[in-house]
């Protein structure tokens, strides 16, 4: 350590570094004053290699090469990127403080223009905006982390806060709110969204260029196939329909529209449907549907049926007969949906199990 | 909430005339309304909430003059330079642990016992943070990598904020400190990271280090300083430099780290002041060195031969 005091004062003396010296040196820690080759000035960095070692001379022997850690060298080196570095988990904790950010940034924003905190009753109205985030698999290739159930928990809650004040702000309309909001989440959203969104959504029955609906219906082991066409009503009236009374105008009470009533035809494998199900049950069942939906008389329905038995055949029948109401009028669903019309019945005949005469029934207990 | 009747011949209320002061408008305020349905029915919703607030600040200019712009939570987003007596008294950084399970190393930080617990004395406190804040201002100046370790969630935010005082050179962990950052650093980041960046921090500075006795086991084999607040059940020879206050209260630790990372912050001011003084200095040498270079060549010589300007040494 003397020698380099008497080279520093010798440098001293030269008019450029003169300057460069006159700082008041900060107190640092004795285990932070380690003297090495790198000669240790408030500054030194400035120097160039060349002029250190003018300075200095080859006093300290060359430094062994190697892995071995040195302290001093890791002075050359950078700062780490992240300031989460040292959790171990850079960026999956700078995401979540970005996303933490976001959500106070924003949180100031709408309650800057009154939108927050939003009362019940526009709470209410507010548009669904459902979203589906990235599955715990894709956010482990994101965040470079194993995304245990509480790590993606944490993230989630936070995104669904986010997409809380995404809705609101699409709702209330405004626009680039909406827009910096939904940059953000959509790095988080999966890809699969609209995949995922549109599942158990039935695709609608078009109807074809004659004005047919073609559905499908089935029961235990029965399927059907239904096809549904609207009868063409005549507007020509009946001696029925005459009253002779009014006619003449003799009579006190008010005149009343005449009910056009169609008559319908449903052929269940070209047969009708009265030779075909003897049975007035299953006859029942399979206007049930129309009945309910009050269109008894205004299609025709024509319809292949295979497989099971009267019961089965009548209830795959009536479910498609169902649908096809469904696909001429959409308001009918409310109602069919109620009546349960509209459910494939998943009833199906139960197996028979070892040990037990049938599906249930048990033998006989015997005590001994 | 009152209702205040216009009076035409008060300007501030002839301006607010023309908004929708209608007679129902606290009833609007206060009533359920059905849902909103579309956007203008969002956008009135809007104005009768920012009538409210536009009435407030007409009569704002009536009222008493707001000198304190004083926010709940201005201890975390701007704390102050300087730790006080009082301020660490309210923060209620004299409460202690049980004194059942009292160091016998803390004594010398310790007040007294009251109601089975022992209070710690601030007169000790006030110049070991002070201390503290030097090695950190030290610290910062010399270009060192600092790592605010807070490991609770009341205290995540305070860490976080600290970091961000101190720029590129703060670091904060929020959650468990894994075992091995320090001593196994080639398998927890890599050979490529070890080798390129800065690994071993240069000042560690815990706010709970009975849950991060980790952290500083390894800081010690790695030789790195810490700071830490130390309770009354901990030994505080365990860091390098101890403060002894209470490590439970959030308010205390938002007081402690913001005295903290503003010394690191002037620490950062300094080495840019520093630099930018000896750039300058450079700069200037430079230009005189190229002056004096100009003007020894115009100069005329003895003997007329033509002047070797590349020769080292100026005869002034």
């Amino acid at each position: 350590m003397n020698i380099l005091r008497s080279q520093i004062c010798s440098v001293l003396r030269r008019p450029l570094y003169r300057q460069l010296t006159t700082t008041a040196r900060p107190f640092v820690p004795p285990a932070q004053l380690v003297f090495h080759d790198n000669l240790y000035v408030p500054g030194a960095k400035e120097l160039d290699d060349s002029t250190v070692e003018a300075l200095v001379g080859e006093t300290n022997e060359q430094e062994p090469e190697g892995d071995e850690e040195d302290p001093d060298d890791d002075r050359d080196k950078p700062h780490p990127d992240s300031p989460n570095f040292y959790t171990g988990r850079p960026s999956y904790y700078d995401n979540i403080i970005e996303l933490q950010n976001a959500i106070s940034r924003t949180r100031g924003t709408l309650q800057r223009l009154h939108l927050l905190p939003l009362p019940e009753f526009a709470r209410k109205s507010l548009q669904p905006m459902p979203t589906v985030w990235k599955t715990p698999e894709e956010m482990t290739t994101d965040f470079e982390t194993n995304m245990t159930i509480s790590r993606y928990r944490r993230v989630t809650t936070l995104l669904n806060e986010l997409n809380e004040y995404l809705r609101i702000a699409t709702t209330a309309g405004y626009a680039d709110v909406a827009d910096r909001i939904g940059s953000i989440i959509s790095i988080f959203e999966s890809g699969k969204k609209e995949a995922f969104l549109s599942r158990g959504i039935r695709k609608p029955v078009l109807l074809d260029q004659h004005g047919r609906s073609y559905t499908f219906g089935k029961r235990k082991t029965s399927a059907a196939r239904v096809w549904m066409i609207p009868v063409k009503s005549s507007t020509h009236e009946t001696i029925s329909d005459v009253n002779v009374e009014e006619v003449f105008g003799l009579s006190n009470e008010p005149k009343r529209s005449p009910v056009n009533v169609t008559v319908s035809t449903i052929l269940v494998n070209n047969i009708p449907i009265a030779e075909y199900f003897p049975q007035p049950v299953d006859r029942e069942r399979i206007v049930r549907p129309l009945k309910i939906a009050g269109v008894l008389g205004k299609y025709n329905v024509f319809t292949l049926v295979r497989g099971g038995g009267t019961t089965g055949q009548s209830g795959a029948i009536a479910h498609g007969i169902a649908k096809g109401i469904f696909a001429h009028e959409p308001e009918t669903g409310v109602v069919l949906k109620r009546a349960k019309l509209l459910r494939r019945d998943p009833r199906m005949v139960e197996r028979k199990k070892t040990g037990l005469a049938k599906a249930r029934k048990r033998y006989t207990w015997v005590k001994r | 909430m009152y209702f205040l009747r216009p009076r035409p011949s008060n300007p501030v209320w002839s301006s607010l005339k023309s908004q929708k002061f209608s007679k129902n408008w606290c009833r609007q305020l206060s009533q359920v309304q059905g849902p909103l349905e579309t956007e203008d029915d969002w956008t009135d919703f809007q104005q009768t909430r920012t009538s409210l607030k536009t009435l407030t600040d007409a009569m704002s200019q009536y009222g008493s003059e707001q000198t304190s712009q004083w926010s709940l939570r201005d201890s975390l987003h701007r704390p102050a330079k300087d730790a006080t007596l009082s301020a660490l008294l309210a923060s209620g950084a004299h409460f202690g642990h049980a004194a059942s399970r009292m160091n016998p190393n803390f004594l010398p930080y310790a007040y007294g016992t009251r109601a089975g617990i022992t209070l710690i004395d601030l007169d000790h406190t006030l110049p070991l943070l002070r201390r503290a804040a030097k090695v950190v201002r030290a610290v910062a100046a010399n270009d060192g990598q600092i790592v605010f370790i807070g490991t609770r969630p009341d205290i995540r935010p305070v860490v976080q904020r600290a970091a961000q005082r101190l720029g590129s050179q703060g670091f904060h962990v929020g959650d468990r400190w894994l075992p091995g950052t320090l001593t196994n650093k080639w398998q927890m980041f890599g050979h490529e990271t070890v080798r390129s960046k800065r690994i071993i921090p240069d000042l560690v500075i815990l706010l709970n280090p009975i849950q991060n006795m980790n952290a500083i086991q390894e800081c010690a084999l790695s030789n790195v300083p810490t700071i830490a607040i130390v309770d009354s059940n901990v030994d505080p020879r365990i860091v390098m430099y101890p403060i002894p206050a209470n490590d439970e209260s959030p308010r205390t630790a938002e007081i402690i780290t913001g005295v903290l990372s503003i010394a690191g912050r002037e620490g950062i001011a300094i080495r840019e002041a520093e630099l930018q003084r000896m750039r300058l200095a450079v700069d200037t040498a430079w230009e005189d060195f190229h002056k004096m270079h100009e003007l020894q060549g115009e100069r005329p010589t003895e003997d007329g031969r033509p002047r070797d300007l590349n020769a080292v040494g100026f005869d002034y």
